[in-house]
């Protein structure tokens, strides 16, 4: 070939032929394929409904066991191998461990069922500081640059546009700006009492004035009326309790707000989410994981307990209930139900092929839609190293807030795949009008019982304190108990769990 | 009716049909988006047209006059178009309003034009033949420029000088009309001398439109594009104009081959030749191979060359006029050529380099701007021999200061001791390069053979930076806060506007 580069006569009667095939064949945009993920609610309802599970033939005797293998039983492991102990097993319902922090792989990236980010650990949280140094994350005070959520970490959709950044995006009106100065003075209030803790072992009281009212009422004692504050503040509710500020408490809603230092690193994340840890944790313990075992019943024998399961009968000196603890009373001799409820959340992980127009800046980690009923979404491959691109898995999250929580549960069993789809699809229209041109596949998570909903009262009901006292053989450490679907939380209750055990075990 | 009038008609139609398409065009090429951009520009045009005809009833006196002066505008506004449409991009942020204004000015003129005209020639012809001879003609003309747009006005002239032509032969026409009417025509000495004065404008044009386009900056392609593609992860635009050939990646001019030498013997030179034991180098980026082609000079090197987008390497090594440019060096059996994502190649594996040469695009955004980081100099690092050291092409010092030092910055931070060094390189301005290592530098005494720019004793005065250029107070760029991307993006929208 000589003289510049053109278009061959062949290359341009296979583009004419493309184009006409194209032209004749695509009318609409392909299809999206997809399903329901496994929720484990099969297992789950079984358990409940005690029917259809056998005896199991053989028993085991092991001194310790753990029932569930999400942040909380794996963070007890981890405590427990750390101090030399290994004489335990962990038994898990589902095929896989995680629990809220399991993930998921396809060729594009790994991506996340729930759980997606730490926020980076203040200098008081030990448990999560040690785990975190064996993970190699944290090395002599530092942060790995690469487990730091890259620019650009958020932005918000708003006005038709997407733009940088977003709490400090959200005042418009000099109202606005009123309410959200107040707002953050009163924050601060309740950071420097000292009661709003991660976790909350480290001072949260177990009684407080602000766990009497309602998340809305106390901004209505406050006069705080900004509709765009209401809006965020409703945001981080759904966020953390999957639930409106009418129906979590004042403390809860706080909570979320004045917890945390200030911290300007991070969050820590990965492409899996929060499952980056559970796959490190399950690479150094995994020995001692069983999954597919869904404990029946857990009942008194002699000074210890047996634990049954479809498998086998563990007799043993303590156990960790490291699982929802709502399942104990189902499970246990003589736990008391619940007396709190459980948040619904519906989870998607979308694969595109390509990225999706939008107007304004380029996509961030984290993206919100201003005045959606989901929580926006967060593009899983963000927290690769790849420069360019070109498919991406974006995990979509919703919380089911417009009903109550029994009523949302039986809308989950029985709303098809493909209702959810286009709930997805709209929602994510009004910023991306081409994303049905985009998506391959949509999978579809329901977790029916996603989050621990702090509602008023929370704090202070005896049932609680029945939990959160329990003095063995059997100890409770799922997050539920703190009312904080937090991977802090989980994990030093974990660990406060397995601390107990082993002195218990050793004395 | 006599063939001059058919060919006034003709060739009024084609002028009129040409504006559109420049517009059209221009609107495309800058804002991407063409369906958009063609049918938005190609209705406001139509639309501008129909108030145009309708203008018409209200030219009463002096219809062939207001013709010919129609035609004078209708040349000036429609030749300069494209020149003033160039501008628009480049220097305000209202290129859309001048967009679209001046597709109406124009419309409503051509619009004017045929009804005028039809005026004019009532009364000399039967009016069944008036209107179906104009109105063939008009439909011809616009089928010539329609066909002559796309095949030989666009890849022989360019956007610029296409409008500009089109200037002229309306102002031709203009100048025709007042013979071709004179009967009819008062005041045609002051006319013919208004012709004379918009063809000597236009034929000015003509001539400085490429130097006009050149101040419009490298975003824009004011050269004949020979080569246009668009891969997965970039729009590759290549363009000549007389003995110079230009890569646009993204809109962002890559090289000129009339300076690229000065530019890629600055990039790797002073950094290899000081490495006499240099075996094993690694090129990031560069896939148009001109880095590649320096490192050969070196005769015991061996090149791996990392280049994300396999399209770049294949048109640099299997096209004859690209592979020239870079001496056929792709096509080397002491080269690798691996196409795969920079950062992730690194991480995956575990070969080590005597030096490397990090020939990133600008860090614009946040994408690019992530092979900028401490975490991908560290991860570098880590390939790197003991002796080995880095060569980073780091934007202009001059033009982007905080973004230059910030890369020093982000180097130190990553653990590298650095020396900054800058060139002259006539299309790109004053630009900067920054050598890393962690086992200290010394200025080669001896250079390869063949070089056009760089002289050994010369190097020294490369790593002297003029007051204006010197070190400022920069922060290192992380993943997890890339600052660099904000200083570049404040330092260049400041030398934009």
């Amino acid at each position: 070939m000589s003289g510049h580069p053109t278009l061959g006569r062949r290359d341009f009667l296979a583009g004419m032929a493309s184009i006409a095939i194209v032209g004749c064949s695509r009318k609409t945009d392909p299809p999206i394929e997809g399903g329901f993920a496994d929720d484990g609610s099969d297992w789950g309802h079984a358990i409940r409904d005690g029917g259809g599970l056998v005896e199991p033939s053989g028993s085991e005797r092991v001194p310790l066991v753990i029932v569930g293998g999400g942040i909380a039983g794996l963070s007890a492991a981890w405590w427990l191998e750390r101090n030399g102990f290994t004489d335990f097993v962990l038994l898990e319902a589902a095929d896989e461990a995680g629990g809220n922090a399991r993930s998921g792989q396809n060729d594009v990236s790994a991506y996340p069922w729930a759980s997606h980010y730490v926020p980076v650990p203040g200098p008081d949280a030990r448990h999560a500081r040690a785990l975190f140094e064996d993970l190699d994350v944290l090395r002599a005070g530092t942060w790995n640059e690469t487990s730091l959520v890259y620019s650009p970490a958020v932005r918000l959709f708003r006005w038709g546009r997407w733009s940088d950044g977003f709490e400090e995006a959200l005042p418009e009106s000099p109202s606005d700006r009123r309410d959200f100065d107040r707002f953050y003075e009163l924050v601060e209030e309740a950071r420097s009492s000292g009661q709003f803790t991660i976790p909350s072992s480290l001072g949260a009281p177990s009684a407080s004035p602000l766990d009497a009212i309602s998340m809305a009422r106390w901004l209505d004692d406050h006069d705080l009326s900004s509709p765009t504050l209401r809006w965020y503040v409703d945001y981080t509710c759904r966020d953390d309790y999957g639930a409106l500020s009418g129906d979590v408490s004042a403390w809860a809603g706080v909570h979320y707000h004045a917890s945390r230092p200030d911290i300007e690193e991070g969050p820590l994340a990965w492409p899996e989410g929060n499952g980056w840890i559970v796959n490190r944790l399950l690479e150094r313990l995994g020995g001692h994981v069983r999954t597919g075992e869904p404990v029946w019943a857990v009942s008194e024998r002699g000074s210890g307990l047996r634990v049954t399961t479809p498998s086998a009968r563990y007799d043993c000196d303590a156990v960790i209930w490291a699982a929802p603890t709502f399942m104990a009373s189902h499970v246990v001799d003589g736990a008391p139900a619940v007396p709190w409820s459980y948040s619904p959340w519906v989870t998607a992980n979308l694969t595109l092929a390509r990225q999706p127009v939008g107007a304004g800046i380029d996509a961030a980690w984290d993206n919100v839609l201003f005045d959606s009923p989901s929580l926006g979404y967060v593009v899983a491959d963000h927290q690769s190293l790849r420069t360019y691109p070109t498919r991406s898995v974006w995990t979509w999250y919703m919380a089911l807030v417009d009903r109550s929580p029994a009523d949302a549960r039986e809308m989950l069993l029985h709303r098809s795949w493909s209702d959810w789809k286009e709930t997805i699809l709209v929602d994510l229209e009004r910023a991306h009008p081409d994303i049905r041109a985009c998506v391959e596949r949509i999978d579809v998570m329901r977790l029916g019982h996603a989050m621990p909903r702090p509602t008023p009262g929370f704090l202070s009901s005896p049932e609680r304190r029945y939990f959160q006292d329990a003095s063995g053989p059997l100890y409770y450490a799922h997050s539920d108990v703190s009312g904080l679907a937090l991977f802090e939380e989980a994990q030093d209750r974990g660990v406060r769990a397995a601390e107990r055990a082993l002195v218990r075990l050793s004395g | 009716m006599n063939a001059a009038l058919f060919v006034t008609v003709l060739v009024i139609a084609a002028c009129g049909l040409v504006y559109e398409l420049v517009a059209g065009a221009l609107a495309s090429y800058l804002l991407g988006d063409s369906i958009t951009q063609f049918s938005t520009v190609i209705g406001t045009y139509l639309f501008a047209m129909g108030i145009g005809s309708w203008l018409s009833r209200f030219v009463v006196r002096g219809v062939t006059a207001r013709f010919v002066s129609l035609q004078l505008i209708v040349a000036i506004v429609g030749g300069f178009s494209s020149t003033i449409l160039f501008l628009a991009f480049a220097y305000t942020d209202a290129f859309r309003l001048v967009l679209y204004t001046l597709v109406l000015i124009i419309g409503i003129l051509v619009g004017l034009e045929i009804p005028l005209l039809m005026r004019i020639l009532k009364d000399r012809y039967e009016f069944k033949d008036v209107v179906a001879n104009v109105l063939t003609f008009d439909y011809i003309g616009a089928l010539g420029a329609s066909l002559l747009f796309p095949l030989v006005l666009v890849p022989y002239l360019g956007l610029a000088r296409t409008a500009l032509l089109f200037g002229i032969l309306n102002g031709v026409v203009a100048l025709w009309s007042t013979h071709l009417f004179r009967e009819t025509l008062g005041a045609r000495r002051v006319l013919q001398a208004g012709c004379v004065a918009v063809l000597m404008a236009l034929g000015a044009g003509m001539v400085g439109a490429e130097r006009i386009t050149r101040m419009t900056e490298s975003t824009l392609y004011a050269d004949q594009v020979v080569f246009t593609t668009t891969t997965p992860y970039q729009r590759i635009v290549l363009t000549t104009w007389r003995d110079d050939m230009r890569l646009f990646l993204n809109g962002h001019l890559q090289f000129s081959s009339r300076d690229e030498y000065r530019y890629h013997e600055a990039l790797v030179h002073p950094g290899l030749a000081s490495i006499p034991t240099a075996r094993k180098v690694l090129v990031l980026g560069g896939g148009d191979g001109m880095a590649v082609r320096e490192a050969l000079r070196h005769p015991d090197v061996e090149v791996t060359l990392v280049e994300l987008d396999p399209e770049m390497t294949r048109l640099f090594s299997e096209n004859e006029t690209l592979a020239a440019l870079n001496d056929e060096s792709l096509r080397s059996d002491r080269v690798r050529i691996i196409n795969a994502d920079a950062f992730q190649w690194l991480a995956d594996t575990d070969e080590m380099f005597d030096f490397v040469i990090a020939d990133f695009p600008d860090p614009s955004n946040y994408a690019v701007g992530k092979l900028y980081t401490t975490a991908f100099y560290r991860l570098l690092g880590q390939h790197l021999s003991r002796d080995g050291m880095i060569s980073v092409q780091s934007t202009s010092p001059l033009f982007a200061r905080t973004a230059f030092w910030s890369i020093v910055e982000t180097l130190r931070e990553s653990g590298f001791e650095t020396w900054p060094y800058h060139v002259y390189v006539p299309s790109f301005g004053e630009w900067g390069f920054v050598l890393a290592g962690k086992g200290g530098y010394a200025t080669p005494n001896q250079l390869p053979d063949g070089l056009r720019f760089l002289q050994a004793s010369q190097i020294p005065q490369l790593f002297e930076f003029p007051l204006d250029m010197t070190a400022v107070a920069a922060l290192p760029n992380r993943l997890d806060d890339q600052i660099l991307v904000r200083y570049y993006e404040r330092e260049w929208s400041r030398i934009a506007k």
